[in-house]
């Protein structure tokens, strides 16, 4: 999962990089409006969380131009700005949820995680079920026929965005897109070993190997 | 109150009484004494005529009946005269056994005197030199007609008078009127301001109510600005307080002070304790309360935008349902009204399990707002400790005081009622009650 993170406070946007990279988020961090507005057009996020006081131009003007230029991305509007009239403007500009300033880091990653949730068609849930599989966010585990496996970072990184995206062909260099900030190499050897953990911790069918197309995650569950 | 209407009829009824009766009396007056000087040389031409009738007889003088009006020879006829010389006496025949009451000096008696018949008499009397004997001649003659005929114009002159007086008030009633029209029109128009049906007064007016008009219309206009600079001070003022907080909150949880449970405790406890004073504060001090007569909330064009913020940030599973009346609006603030029903709805939300019911409605007395949640509910022994500043029921759900303490503010500076009750559905009805603007504004 890969996200856009527009913080103009710098403070701010260290701790809350810090707390969503612990929970396997690849993300992106911009502090100027206008960058913001160029950015998360042109990479592929899963989902971005705007700060609507912004130099440059302000959040909610960000949000209105990705809107009338299509991006559909989830947007989560992070700010001071409390009042339920201002609440409204963000929803109307396009804003998929709100928090405001100040919150609680679990707050803002349970949001997080139920807005990536909702956007994929998956119901909140404690735990994230695709194919068989339920998979627990907080504690980076999967569950699968009652027994419990640790997975690494990675693999639960690679999991998640598996389990979030059932029954689909994924290139590898769309997994590294949204596998990796900006700014890691992609190295897509790596990709592949990550793969080959997966299949065998959970059995060979969970990923399957469409061969010059990608990976399938969850064809043989149908 | 006094109206302008009734001080000018007033002031006009009694300058005109005063003027028509000054005017009218003295000139009574002024006719009544040129009369008087008119009938005084007819008075002394009689005696006139008198003296010459006098000439000498037998017995010394004597008067020559011939040469005497017929009218005073007529009893009772209006006209007398006495000639006294001597020890001599004579009366007219006219004043048949009557006495004419002699003047004490000569010239015309300053008073009228009485006569037979219960006349008034205008008497003059007259000193001559007539044949070596000193003659003193009085002729009287009848006021009573004149006074009666004068008496007849007054009462004609009142009853005219009268009658152009109420002419008059009338004309003035109805140019007052149509002068005061704009005024009752400025009047209407601020009663609108204050139900909020308007947000300005129409500014074309004659001249001279321009500037009054003008001044309010910018009052209001300034007051608007200021609120609008306020609410933007305070909201980067939250800006800056509350960006800081975020990063102190999030490095309360941090795993570096997990070693030191103590600490955390403390520092998470302090930094909640600051957000909430500071959330209500802010909140408190955004409220526009009266200051805009005009403002007002349109529930149709609102609401729908709140409930739908407030189901994206609660999930789907949350029924919303709104009972309002179509067309009603608030005479409110947008802001303000958003608000309080913003924090009472979200607070249902948050205790709810699936459904919360908001009704809007107008009473003869104001306004009722009901908003109730299938929650749990609280039990009536807690109910007070809700609006207490900073108390939360239930540590789960984050800010749950807050947000009533914030609706209970808002109700309070609108001079409001709320109160917590078991709802139908189950969980928690919150009932508020606000007083109708138009209504304020008569009690005031």
């Amino acid at each position: 999962m890969r996200l856009l993170l527009v913080e103009d406070h710098v403070p701010l946007a260290d701790e809350l990089m810090a707390g969503l990279t612990r929970l396997g988020y690849a993300v992106d961090w911009l502090a100027d409006g206008r960058d913001a507005l160029y950015q998360g057009q042109s990479e592929p996020y899963d989902l971005i969380i705007l700060d609507l006081g912004l130099p440059g131009m302000s959040g909610i003007d960000v949000l209105k131009q990705w809107r009338t230029q299509g991006l559909a991305t989830p947007v989560l509007i992070l700010t001071a700005r409390s009042s339920w009239s201002e609440r409204i403007d963000g929803l109307k500009a396009g804003a998929d949820d709100y928090v405001t300033k100040p919150f609680h880091p679990e707050e803002l990653q349970l949001r997080v995680q139920a807005l990536l949730r909702r956007s994929h068609g998956q119901a909140n849930q404690p735990l994230l079920k695709s194919a068989g599989l339920h998979l627990d966010e907080a504690r980076q585990c999967v569950i699968r026929e009652g027994t419990e496996v640790q997975l690494t970072a990675a693999e639960f990184r690679l999991l998640r965005y598996f389990m979030l995206h059932p029954q689909q062909i994924l290139s590898k260099s769309h997994l590294a897109e949204h596998l990796y900030d900006g700014e890691t190499e992609r190295d897509s050897n790596v990709l592949e070993v990550h793969v080959n953990h997966l299949r065998r911790k959970l059995g060979r069918a969970v990923v399957e190997t469409r061969r010059g197309q990608g990976y399938i995650f969850g064809a043989v569950g149908q | 109150m006094r109206s302008i209407q009734r001080r000018l009829s007033l002031g006009l009824v009694s300058v005109l009484l005063v003027a028509g009766l000054v005017v009218g009396q003295v000139s009574l007056w002024l006719f009544e004494n040129g009369l008087q000087r008119y009938l005084e040389s007819g008075l002394k031409n009689d005696s006139e005529n008198l003296l010459i009738a006098l000439s000498r007889g037998p017995q010394g003088l004597q008067l020559d009946e011939r040469r005497l009006s017929p009218a005073y020879q007529r009893p009772f006829s209006g006209h007398y005269f006495s000639i006294e010389f001597g020890d001599t006496h004579w009366r007219s025949r006219s004043l048949w056994d009557a006495q004419l009451p002699r003047p004490s000096q000569p010239g015309l008696s300053s008073e009228l005197q009485p006569g037979p018949e219960g006349q008034m008499l205008l008497v003059m009397r007259s000193d001559y030199q007539r044949l070596g004997q000193a003659v003193s001649i009085s002729v009287a003659q009848d006021y009573t007609p004149i006074r009666e005929s004068f008496k007849q114009v007054q009462q004609i002159g009142l009853g005219m008078g009268v009658f152009a007086l109420v002419v008059i008030l009338l004309l003035q009633r109805v140019t007052v009127r149509r002068a005061l029209r704009p005024l009752e029109t400025a009047r209407k128009q601020i009663a609108q301001l204050q139900s909020g049906q308007r947000s300005q007064l129409d500014s074309r007016v004659p001249l001279e109510l321009e500037p009054l008009v003008t001044q309010i219309n910018h009052l209001l206009a300034h007051t608007e600005d200021n609120l609008k600079r306020s609410r933007n001070a305070l909201g980067n003022l939250g800006h800056a307080l509350k960006t800081p907080l975020a990063v102190l909150i999030s490095l309360a949880s941090d795993s570096r002070l997990a070693a030191y449970p103590e600490i955390q405790k403390t520092l998470r406890e302090q930094l909640e304790h600051i957000q909430q004073r500071m959330s209500r504060e802010l909140n408190r001090a955004r409220l526009a309360g009266d200051a805009l007569p005009g403002a007002q909330f349109d529930v149709d064009a609102e609401l729908p935008g709140l409930l739908a913020t407030l189901g994206m940030i609660h999930g789907e599973h949350l029924e919303l349902s709104l009972n309002a009346s179509p067309g009603l609006h608030l005479p409110w603030d947008r802001e303000d009204m958003l608000e309080l029903l913003g924090n009472l709805l979200d607070n249902a939300c948050k205790w709810a399990d699936a459904q919360v019911d908001l009704s809007v409605s107008q009473t003869p007395d104001g306004f009722l707002i009901e908003v109730q949640d299938d929650g749990p509910g609280i039990p009536e022994a807690k109910r007070d400790q809700v609006f207490s500043r900073g108390t939360r029921l239930d540590e789960q759900t984050s800010g749950h005081g807050l947000g009533l303490g914030i609706v209970r503010d808002i109700v309070d500076v609108w001079g409001g009622e709320m109160a917590l009750e078991t709802g139908s559905l189950g969980g928690l009805m919150v009932r508020i009650k606000l007083p109708g603007r138009t209504q304020k504004a008569t009690t005031a």
